[in-house]
């Protein structure tokens, strides 16, 4: 019999099993023609086999985290590990304003629902709240949110969902709203006999500390992003009776396209000690302490692969870097990246000390108040004698100066090639190689997308430079460092560092940041890695176009090529040539494959990266023998200013 | 062995070659196919096998009259006869399926060559008349001629 491959996911293959085994038959010979009547028979024979082939396949597929593609299926296998996937998030503002009233009551209630409208992009979102709000009224004012303690508006839509309690039936208590935001969702339980609410559950992630007499449930995701409420049984958490009513109240989320609204019309409900409805005699006037943000979508389930068993590695406890990584996530579902790096690891050494670094999903910076809910929420899970710090998010800036090189009989215009060049990396800067901590810009991968771009780009000579934003203290003496975590090529006449202009005391020029190398008594480069940063500034011949420089400031400061650091002596910058207070300090790479390192987020800024489209005059037959052909230098300019 | 015997006849090379060449078997080659009705053979109760032209000739029809598609995986099997069918019966939808018969066999039917088809129209009892002469590739089988009927319903 002819050797069968069993693991043959392709017809013709499992096809070709079956005759090969036919063939050890001398009964029939003529079933490997196509036409013939056995053909038939066999072609069953495959496709049958094929189908459960496939069917087993995808069955073992689906039965593990790494494999699953179905939702349903990798959202069942991280609950086997105690994993909830995230559910859609809320954006959420804060606000505050006063309500007058000529009523005779002495407080207002708000209703739980619509308080506001907010306004972003010419898109109206509504903003409610999970619960009532009560303010006290005096002399006809009650105020609602104040600056130290202002109130939580959640953009979506507020919505009620009850189950009539039956034990005698197999039931399932599912909220068949898939864009709930389960962390508004609260749940009480009301007895037959109950006039009001109902008492209040609490919800629980786990076991511990729940007897019978817990009222607690638990929820998990079911088929179509839904959610089922789960309750005890007398053993672990107090079981439900007949009669009795479950009251689900939830915000229906728009996820993170709520964010950024920063207006807001005041829509609510105000209802005075009796429970009537009243109106304010004033126009309400809504006053936003903090515009809406931190909305997410449902988590994804390539997210729901990677976190899962992180989380269920950390056991809720963090130790390890990765299980910060699972459990911030967790707390701030607006992190894209995390770099958690241990205080030993720094020069000097912070023993007990662990800086945390968050790359949020919008924009480069957490706020304060975001920081502060993180460290409160990584409390509960940290080991005494460890000190979390959330450090700003140092970003490693990466630029190219690229000059590619272009055959006129392809494309129409440069203008429109350098467009799809620029479209191409601008792809390349938002793929995962890059925007993440740890990440790597690659060389090679970058002059294959400018390459790749279309068949008119005949080659590019492409320049690396390394750049980080120094934010200045103005007008105070201050030391500097800057630490970019990649070697610096050594200029041997300097000029490896440059940097934007800024002014300092006592000087009235426009100064930059430039380099020189450390050398020996004979004039040559000593080895040490390390030179002197110097202040100079440029004075531009306006007739020939040529530069010429003063150095103001010897000895600024050092740098070390091997490290990757720039460190300035006190010095008192007055201002910058560019706004926000920001000096642009750039130096060429080692290598050109540019690393982040440790808490360093490595950007690829394809905004400052200049393009030049330059005609390839060899190709587009203008010039076969090459002797004017335009060469770029694949080196530095001699500038010294940036 | 038999080199031997040459030596111990004392047969020069020539002849021994020829004595040689005489000595090998002749393996006939047949068709064999099943028969589609499933009827048992009346004495050995055994799954009825069609041999040789006739295992070819039924390949043949099966061909013309698989639609594309329908074979799994293999979506340029079979010929388009049937779609023909409902064409305007004329003489060009005539040869339009004599083409369509003589390409689908020489794609799919290497066992037979020198393909001739003739189609014939029979308006009144809405039939074609198809009739196909083949040659069995390397046996020694008269030249095959089958004919057979399309309507436009099976």
């Amino acid at each position: 019999m002819a050797f069968t491959k069993f693991t043959n996911l392709d017809y013709d293959q499992i096809k070709e099993s079956i005759k090969d085994y036919l063939r050890a038959n001398s009964d029939f010979t003529g079933f490997d023609f196509d036409g013939s009547n056995f053909s038939v028979l066999i072609d069953t024979l495959a496709y049958n086999a094929y189908i459960n082939s496939v069917n087993a396949n995808m069955i073992v597929n689906e039965s593990f985290l790494d494999s699953a593609a179905l939702r349903r299926n990798v959202v069942s296998l991280a609950g086997n590990i105690g994993y909830l996937p995230r559910s859609q998030r809320s954006s959420r503002a804060k606000i505050k304003f006063a309500v007058e009233t000529s009523a005779n009551t002495s407080t207002l209630t708000l209703k739980a629902g619509l308080v506001c409208v907010g306004t972003e992009s010419n898109s109206s979102y509504v903003f409610s709240i999970p619960e009532p709000i009560v303010a006290t009224v005096n002399e006809g004012v009650a105020v609602f949110g104040t600056d130290n303690d202002p109130i939580t508006i959640y953009q979506g839509t507020y919505a009620r969902t009850s189950f009539p309690v039956d034990t005698s039936l197999d039931q399932r208590y599912i909220i068949n709203n898939p864009a709930l935001d389960y962390s508004t969702l609260i749940v009480r339980v009301k007895d037959q006999n109950d006039v009001g609410l109902g008492q209040e559950w609490e919800r629980v992630k786990n076991i511990i500390r729940i007897d019978k007499f817990s009222e607690v449930y638990f929820i998990a995701e079911v088929n179509q992003e839904n959610y089922e409420l789960l309750f005890g049984d007398n053993i672990f958490g107090k079981a439900l009776q007949s009669g009795q009513t479950i009251e689900s109240t939830y915000i229906i989320s728009d996820g993170k396209a709520g964010d950024g609204a920063s207006r807001f019309t005041f829509s609510g409900s105000l209802f005075d000690d009796n429970g009537l409805p009243i109106s304010p005699s004033n126009i309400i006037d809504v006053t936003t302490l903090e515009s809406a943000r931190n909305g997410a979508d449902i988590e994804s389930v390539e997210s729901i692969k990677y976190y899962a068993p992180r989380v269920y590695g950390a056991q809720y406890r963090a130790v390890t870097g990765r299980d910060y990584e699972g459990i911030i996530k967790q707390i701030y579902p607006n992190t894209e990246s995390i770099s958690v790096v241990g205080g030993e690891e720094l020069t000097p050494p912070q023993f007990g000390n662990v800086l945390i670094s968050i790359k949020p999903v919008n924009g480069v910076e957490v706020s304060d108040f975001d920081k502060k809910t993180i460290l409160d929420g990584l409390k509960q899970y940290t080991i005494a004698g460890i000190n979390q710090q959330i450090i700003d998010l140092k970003v490693l800036f990466v630029e190219i100066e690229s000059a590619v090189y272009y055959d006129t009989t392809k494309t129409t215009t440069a203008d429109t090639l350098k467009t799809a060049v620029v479209r191409s990396l601008n792809a390349y800067a938002g793929s995962i190689d890059i925007n993440k901590f740890g990440g790597r810009f690659k060389y090679s991968k970058c002059q294959k997308v400018i390459d790749d771009t279309s068949t008119a780009v005949t080659s590019n000579i492409t320049k690396v430079i390394i750049r980080r934003n120094l934010n200045v203290a103005e007008n105070q003496f201050a030391q500097y460092e800057l630490c970019y975590g990649n070697a610096f090529h050594i200029i041997p006449g300097g000029g490896s560092i440059k940097s934007s202009g800024f002014r300092i005391s006592g000087n009235s020029s426009i100064v930059h940041i430039t380099d020189t190398p450390n050398v020996d008594a004979n004039g040559r480069i000593d080895g040490s890695g390390q030179g002197t940063i110097s202040f100079i500034a440029e004075n531009l011949n306006s007739n020939s176009g040529e530069s010429n420089y003063t150095t103001i400031v010897r000895n600024a400061g050092i740098v070390d090529y091997k490290k990757g650091e720039i460190q300035l002596f006190t010095v008192n910058i007055v201002s910058t040539v560019l706004e926000n207070k920001i000096i642009e300090v750039q130096a060429f790479p080692q290598s050109n494959d540019v690393i982040g390192l440790k808490d360093l987020y490595v950007s690829f800024d394809v905004s400052k990266s200049p393009i030049n489209m330059v005609k390839d005059t060899i190709s587009s037959g203008e010039q076969i023998s090459g002797v004017d052909f335009p060469v770029t230098s694949s080196y530095g300019n001699g500038k010294l200013t940036r | 062995m038999d080199l031997f015997l040459c030596l111990i006849l004392g047969l020069n090379s020539d002849k021994c070659r020829i004595f040689m060449m005489a000595d090998v078997k002749r393996v006939s080659r047949t068709f064999k196919d099943i028969s589609l009705s499933f009827l048992p053979h009346p004495v050995t109760g055994d799954l009825g096998v069609i041999k040789n032209e006739r295992a070819i000739r039924q390949s043949v029809r099966n061909i013309v009259e698989t639609i594309p598609g329908e074979k799994f995986f293999n979506p340029l099997f079979g010929s388009d006869v049937r779609g023909q069918l409902f064409e305007n019966a004329n003489y060009a939808a005539a040869f339009a399926i004599e083409d369509q018969i003589v390409n689908s066999l020489q794609n799919f039917e290497p066992r037979i060559d020198d393909i001739v088809v003739k189609v014939d129209l029979f308006l009144d009892q809405n039939e074609l008349g198809v009739s196909i002469a083949y040659r069995i590739v390397g046996e020694e089988f008269p030249p095959q001629n089958y004919t057979f009927i399309l309507t436009s319903t099976r």
